[in-house]
């Protein structure tokens, strides 16, 4: 035998197979292009010329492993499946006299041949893109843009190496198929009848069951930082669920039609109802997957295209002023009161003496403890966190992370100045508020403290509103008359650590009628004040921000977050794609002779037509409508962990949300129009 | 009336590129009575299965017409057609083509179902049917779970459950044992004489010797026919032995 007759050989089978090998390798070039793109970004010099990329760059390196790892079970999936059609191919080879070396060598060149045509093309187009991806990312980054033009070799020999390493790894899955299967098994592989699948209710009503717990657990979650450990569980659960249901409710779904003759015996439902009863245990993991990948992208899209977005109101809610300032201790004592005006009134000075006015300041000092809320009385004798780490399992159940409350004591003075109300209280009176879900009637019990509530308040009024920044927790603000009579009482509560429970803090922020750059001098020249004066003090968690610089992380952050859940999404949104088309295209070529006998019988071109229409639009819309049902039950905890980044709103996440489904949903409609037409065309 | 008249039937086969033509059916000229059971034999090549396909409206003639019961195949739209050949002809197949995504049952049904029938109507005929062609007990069966003769057996089933003018049978015994071929040869012959019109294509001389006719078939054109009149199956088999024969040694009508 000539040299060249293993690769010609494998030319021509995979040609033959152009159906199924083209948009194998155009998937693989478009995931080689892609890790090129991000793993340049993610490690070149390319980002490294300006400050504080830091958080973007390493939000690509994570996204360079995620890739390598989903593209390697992707194209795993892919590649087997694939493999599976030429089964019947190779049995024949083996038949006229190959052996299983010969077959490996066919094997051999044509993963070369995938191999070396993915990985080329994929770093040209790679390269072509790193350009416009870059820019794209400057720009969501707020950068200037750079003409240079750069081909980083570290990126594409790692490309090359790593993608090397896949398909080796695919090549050797490849032969072990080959390998492990006798010649007459190879010649019959796709005669080989299966059975239909028997309903399974255990497993299709364990799976529902999974899916509702799943749900309900992260809706209950109120504070999503506490409850990481439960919205796991949720996730975990919602993910198995949402396999089971796939694989085993799906049929049960159909002999449950089946059952109801009515139903069942109708032109339109008797050919599919029958068929994706067949079909759903094989289809319902590759369904799930695509279930699962589709909400990944959705969650993906709309969270970090909400940030984005509100990046500016973001910034503003977290950082009201130009310069904020906070110092915080334990405890409260009557020294930190005259600690800080000594401290205000130097800030105050410097300030003038920088030539700026002070405008618009606010200043408050607070403190808060935190309990568990129960029966109408905050206990401060159980620590929640505590006890949650000592038995998360058994608190799922029993522990209601709503009732997890903080209460902030206000001075009266305070609250009178910050939102310009008016108030008088009595000895014992307070003014409540409540920021989440919580329910009390006219008397508070705080720790051992009994007190009259004497009017509700509105948390929201004025510059109050700042003091309810980026909470997470139930919240009760608590307005005294006597504040440090009030909370010196609570000096006593010690935590589980022993420490003192109560937390003393105070806020300075205010503008100023500076440009930028010199806001940013005036605030550090302030910060190396603060800092000296009040870490000397053992004051803590003393703090001098600038909104002008936390801009610049904020835009980089959620620009990098963006484009990194752009890049992912698409990547998911081709791989799910391509699993929807492998599956419909093997499929057809398996219904071709399915619907040869189903027209010898009588069947109509119109009935063959609906009956595919109805078929693929249930394969279509059945990931799509779970996923957007696991992105409405997510949604809420999304919103409470944005909270965080200090975004706080519901309906531009809503309308994120809504767009992100809408753009997937058009993608997917062309996907599915193209897909049908295949279809049809293979069966008729 | 005949039930089916075939005149001037003429199939000629156009290669895609170029102008080679093949011509399947030259001349073809025959009728069935009702109630008949007619078997067309012939070697590989010789048309019948070509013929078959155009009796049973899969293939469209490219001269000639074909009658059944007064209606002409070659009119009927595009449309209708598979409507047609639902309502009037029961199929049997060499290879059974049973759905394996249906049980057996459903299978029997599927016409009926693509016809728009209420399930009740479906299963009062096949509760009629089910016990004759001995069925009753793997109907909730799916067909990998079965023979080939019980496979047959639903086949046969699904063909007659729609009450079809004609039975077209290509090579029903084709796939079977020769155990299970006596039996399936035995139904036919049985619901033959409950007034059923059999028309089956074969090359097994045995299976032909149960019918009440033989046509025979070469190059195209009907050659011969024989009718069995009062012999038994063993003198017909025998008659249709010595007309093979003569076919076989290129002897002249």
């Amino acid at each position: 035998m000539k040299i060249g007759f293993y690769p010609k050989m494998a030319v021509s089978g995979m040609r033959k197979n152009g159906r199924l090998y083209l948009p194998y390798i155009i998937a693989c070039i478009l995931m080689v292009a892609v890790f090129y793109i991000m793993h340049l970004l993610g490690y070149s010099k390319m980002l490294e010329n300006f400050a504080g990329a830091g958080t973007a760059r390493d939000m690509l390196k994570l996204g360079t492993n995620i890739m390598a790892i989903f593209g390697t079970i992707f194209l795993f999936y892919t590649q087997s499946t694939l493999i599976k059609g030429r089964l019947k191919e190779f049995g024949l080879y083996s038949v006229l006299g190959m052996n299983r070396k010969n077959l490996g060598k066919i094997i051999f060149f044509e993963s070369l041949i995938t191999g070396t045509i993915s990985i080329a093309c994929g770093l040209l187009i790679g390269i072509g893109l790193s350009k416009l991806a870059e820019l794209g990312f400057r720009k969501m980054i707020g950068l200037d843009s750079s003409y240079k033009f750069v081909i980083s070799m570290e990126s594409v020999f790692f490309t090359v190496g790593v993608y090397g390493f896949i398909f080796f790894l695919i090549f050797l899955n490849a032969v072990r198929q080959v390998r492990f299967s006798r010649t007459i098994n190879l010649i019959n592989s796709d005669k080989a009848g299966e059975k239909p699948p028997k309903a399974n209710w255990f497993i299709g009503i364990l799976g529902l069951v999974l899916l509702a717990c799943g749900y309900v657990l992260a809706l209950k979650i109120e504070q999503p930082l506490s409850a990481l450990l439960v919205f796991f569980a949720a996730v975990i659960l919602v993910i198995i669920g949402t396999y089971l249901v796939l694989i085993a409710g799906s049929v049960l779904l159909c002999r449950i039609l089946q059952k109801n003759k009515k139903y069942y015996y109708k032109t339109n439902h008797f050919v599919s109802v029958s068929s994706m009863a067949y079909r759903m245990k094989r289809n319902g993991a590759g369904l799930a997957s695509i279930c699962i990948l589709l909400t990944m992208i959705l969650v993906m899209l709309s969270s970090t295209s909400a940030l984005y977005v509100n990046k500016e109101e973001s910034l503003n809610n977290k950082y009201p002023r130009q310069i904020n300032i906070s110092a915080g201790n334990d405890g409260y004592s009557d020294s930190y009161g005259k600690e800080i005006e000594k401290v205000t009134e130097v800030i105050n000075k410097k300030t003038e003496e920088n030539g700026a006015k002070i405008t618009n300041s606010y200043i408050y000092t607070t403190c808060s403890v935190t309990g568990y809320f129960e029966n109408g009385k905050l206990r401060l004798d159980i620590d929640p966190v505590k006890m949650f780490e000592d038995n998360p399992l058994g608190n799922i159940t029993t522990f209601d992370y709503d009732k997890i409350v903080q209460v902030n004591f206000f001075d009266l003075d305070d609250y009178n100045r910050l939102t310009g109300n008016n108030e008088t209280l009595s000895s014992g009176e307070i003014l409540a508020g409540i920021e989440g879900k919580l329910q009390f009637g006219n008397e508070l019990i705080i720790g051992d403290e009994t007190f009259k509530v004497a009017k509700r308040i509105d948390t929201k009024q004025g510059d109050f509103k700042h003091t309810m920044n980026n909470l997470v927790v139930t919240t009760l603000v608590v307005v005294v008359d006597d504040f440090g009579e009030v909370t010196s009482r609570y000096n006593r509560y010690k935590d589980a650590t022993g420490d003192t429970m109560l937390v003393w803090e105070w806020h300075y922020a205010f503008d100023t009628e500076l440009d930028e750059n010199k806001q940013k001098d005036l605030n550090d020249l302030l910060r190396n004040y603060i800092r000296d004066e009040l870490y000397q003090q053992k004051f803590y968690a003393v703090r001098c921000e600038s909104r002008v610089e936390e801009r610049t992380d904020f835009v980089e952050t959620f620009g990098g977050l963006f484009f990194l859940g752009i890049l992912l999404s698409i990547i998911f949104l081709v791989s799910c794609v391509l699993i929807i088309y492998y599956k419909q295209i093997s499929e057809g070529f398996e219904d071709q002779s399915r619907f040869g006998i189903m027209q010898k019988v009588g069947m109509t071109r119109e009935n063959i037509k609906k009956s595919i229409n109805s078929q693929m639009l249930t394969v279509f819309l059945i990931p799509i409508v779970v996923a957007c049902m696991h992105l409405a039950a997510v949604l809420p905890i999304i919103h409470k962990l944005l909270k965080l980044f200090g975004h706080d709103n519901m309906p531009l996440l809503l309308i994120c949300a809504g767009v992100c489904a809408l753009i997937c949903g058009i993608f997917y409609a062309v996907i599915y129009k193209l897909t049908s037409n295949a279809y049809y065309e293979i069966v008729s | 009336m005949s039930l089916l008249e075939v005149t001037g039937l003429k199939k000629i086969y156009k290669a895609r590129l170029g102008g080679t033509s093949v011509e399947a059916l030259k001349n073809v000229n025959f009728s069935v009575e009702k109630g008949e059971y007619v078997a067309i034999m012939g070697e590989s090549g010789s048309g019948k299965t070509t013929l078959l396909n155009i009796l049973a409206a899969l293939d469209r003639a490219t001269e000639g017409t074909v009658l059944l019961d007064g209606m002409n195949l070659s009119t009927i739209k595009d449309s209708a057609i598979a409507m047609f050949r639902r309502d009037n002809l029961g199929y049997v197949f060499q290879e059974f083509n049973l759905l394996d995504t249906f049980t057996v049952e459903d299978n029997i049904y599927l016409p009926l179902v693509l016809a728009g029938r209420r399930h009740a109507d479906m299963k009062a005929r096949l509760d009629k049917l089910a016990p004759a062609l001995g069925i009753t007990e793997i109907l909730k069966k799916y067909p990998y779970e079965i023979s080939g003769g019980q496979k047959q057996r639903a086949a046969v089933a699904r063909a007659l459950i729609t009450d079809p003018k004609i039975v077209l049978a290509d090579e029903p015994t084709g796939a079977l044992d020769s155990k299970s071929s006596d039996e399936l040869l035995a139904l036919f012959k049985q619901i033959n004489q409950l007034g059923q019109t059999v028309l089956m294509v074969t090359h097994s001389t045995k299976a032909a010797s149960n019918a009440s006719r033989v046509l025979f078939i070469k190059d195209g054109v009907i050659f011969h026919q024989i009718y069995k009149g009062n012999c038994t199956d063993q003198q017909m088999y025998q008659k249709i032995s010595d007309t093979l024969n003569l076919l076989a040694q290129g002897g002249e009508q």
